[in-house]
């Protein structure tokens, strides 16, 4: 990859797409499927399903390309369409995603030197997952945008499709949500 | 300062990006209200667990299977400016006969009324008018044959470029009402063609023919010789969707191969569920 296309913003390397420039795809690829499929794992629960809709999510950029705007966000439009994806997703596998399983979660590593921390951060980790997948999708989406994508709350009500007030009173309604579902569950798990 | 207000202000107290900006008055409140403490305590501690949460790495078919898509995509590409500068060309020529098309109109006519003048023909015979619609009728059907043949042509021929068997594809999906020549040809792209996306336009056009058994046992024969997961979590949808419980044990089987990607075993579990 040359100089001048690592320094391109986003922004610049969608409009060079939409103009045909298809290989500045790549560059996007590159600096952003990593945290979509973060976004989407957290979303969906399920890593294959994440991956699946993460794919279908760089196919409909190229596919709809003519239809990023000269005025757009590249990130805004990008979760725009991953919610658009993952809703489709949700509607052809009719399943609300499975609470994630806590032996499954060993795959994630800590820096906890020691192995009871280990443990204990690991069974923490294991609690929000079950704490997230017990959230209503519509809080878990809104929740994940604003404290993981780095998008302004008005680009977040964009891609919600609602004011940015109402964007900012949804995502601490299911923060707390959130923090009522975690604290029960590890009140549950240590007796 | 009370507690509601108060807690009105925690969204924007524990957001990083209006922290600094928050009410004063929000925050002299905190620090003397054991009940509110407590509360904004609990929501920190959740969002700290929420940022300490691991992000797992996706697997490398992730990328493989974007820069494939790419590449496809400059092929179809490839053929869209081809097809576009062929239709610049037919509105310059459909642009030219439209001019003409009065001018030749005109000729005609007065050609034909002189020469009805010189010449007084006898009334058509009722028989010569059914014969004339018969001929109009078998004209209508080789016109059609001649799209399906071109279809035929274009799928058969393999070794030809990818956007040409593509194109072969796309003109045997807009047949009304296709043979069983021209869906055997889809089911050997769909089966055969080395390219994905050939193989994914063959399996849609396919789509409106799902009812057809001899459509739904080419694309269940065609799924244990697919490699491309893409293709094969469309085959199964596929399936599901046309309700085919000829494919339910296939399907069995790939959801408990662990030679099957992830995503096609899943596939495969959600459309055991539906048939």
């Amino acid at each position: 990859m040359d100089t001048a296309t690592d320094q391109r913003s986003d922004h610049a390397l969608m409009l060079a797409v939409r103009d045909g420039e298809l290989d500045a795809l790549g560059e996007l690829f590159e600096r952003h499927h990593g945290q979509l499929f973060g976004f989407l794992v957290k979303y969906t629960g399920d890593r294959a399903a994440a991956e699946d809709v993460a794919q279908t999510v760089f196919q409909r950029m190229l596919k709809y390309r003519h239809t990023y705007r000269d005025d757009g966000s590249f990130t805004a439009w990008m979760y725009h369409l991953a919610r658009r994806c993952a809703a489709d997703h949700f509607r052809k596998s009719n399943a609300a995603p499975h609470a994630t399983d806590p032996v499954a979660l060993g795959e994630h590593a800590d820096d906890a030197p020691h192995a009871a921390q280990h443990a204990t951060v690991r069974d923490d980790h294991a609690l929000l997952h079950t704490a997230l997948a017990q959230l209503d999708r519509d809080d878990r989406e809104v929740l994940l945008l604003a404290r993981f994508q780095e998008l302004s709350f008005a680009e977040i009500a964009g891609i919600l499709e609602c004011s940015v007030g109402a964007a900012k009173v949804r995502a601490h309604r299911a923060l707390r949500e959130l923090r009522d579902i975690y604290f029960q569950l590890q009140k549950e798990s240590r007796p | 300062m009370n507690c509601t207000t108060a807690r009105d202000n925690f969204a924007a107290l524990l957001d990083r990006r209006t922290a600094l900006t928050a009410h004063l008055d929000a925050r002299t409140h905190l620090a003397s209200c054991p009940d509110c403490q407590r509360e904004f305590s609990s929501l920190s501690q959740t969002l700290a667990a929420l940022d300490a949460m691991p992000t797992p790495s996706p697997s490398p078919r992730l990328r493989q299977n974007f820069y494939a898509m790419i590449e496809e995509e400059k092929n179809s590409a490839a053929s869209i400016q081809v097809a576009t500068a062929r239709d610049r060309r037919a509105r310059r020529v459909s642009l030219l006969g439209w001019i003409l098309a009065p001018i030749t109109a005109v000729a005609l006519l007065v050609l034909g009324f002189v020469a009805g003048q010189r010449s007084t023909p006898p009334p058509a015979p009722a028989g010569d008018t059914v014969a004339m619609r018969e001929e109009i009728k078998s004209l209508q059907e080789q016109v059609s044959k001649m799209g399906q043949l071109v279809g035929y042509s274009l799928l058969q021929q393999q070794q030809r470029p990818a956007n040409d068997r593509l194109r072969g594809v796309l003109t045997s999906a807009t047949v009304e009402n296709p043979n069983d020549k021209v869906l055997n040809d889809l089911i050997g792209s769909l089966a055969l063609d080395p390219s994905t996306n050939v193989r994914l336009r063959a399996l849609e056009a396919l789509y409106p023919h799902a009812d057809q058994e001899v459509v739904r046992a080419g694309v269940l024969a065609s799924l244990p010789r697919e490699q491309n997961p893409l293709v094969q979590v469309s085959m199964i949808d596929f399936l599901a969707a046309a309700r085919d419980r000829e494919a339910a044990p296939a399907l069995e089987k790939i959801s408990t191969s662990d030679s099957a990607d992830p995503s096609v075993r899943d596939a495969a579990r959600r459309a055991l569920t539906q048939l």
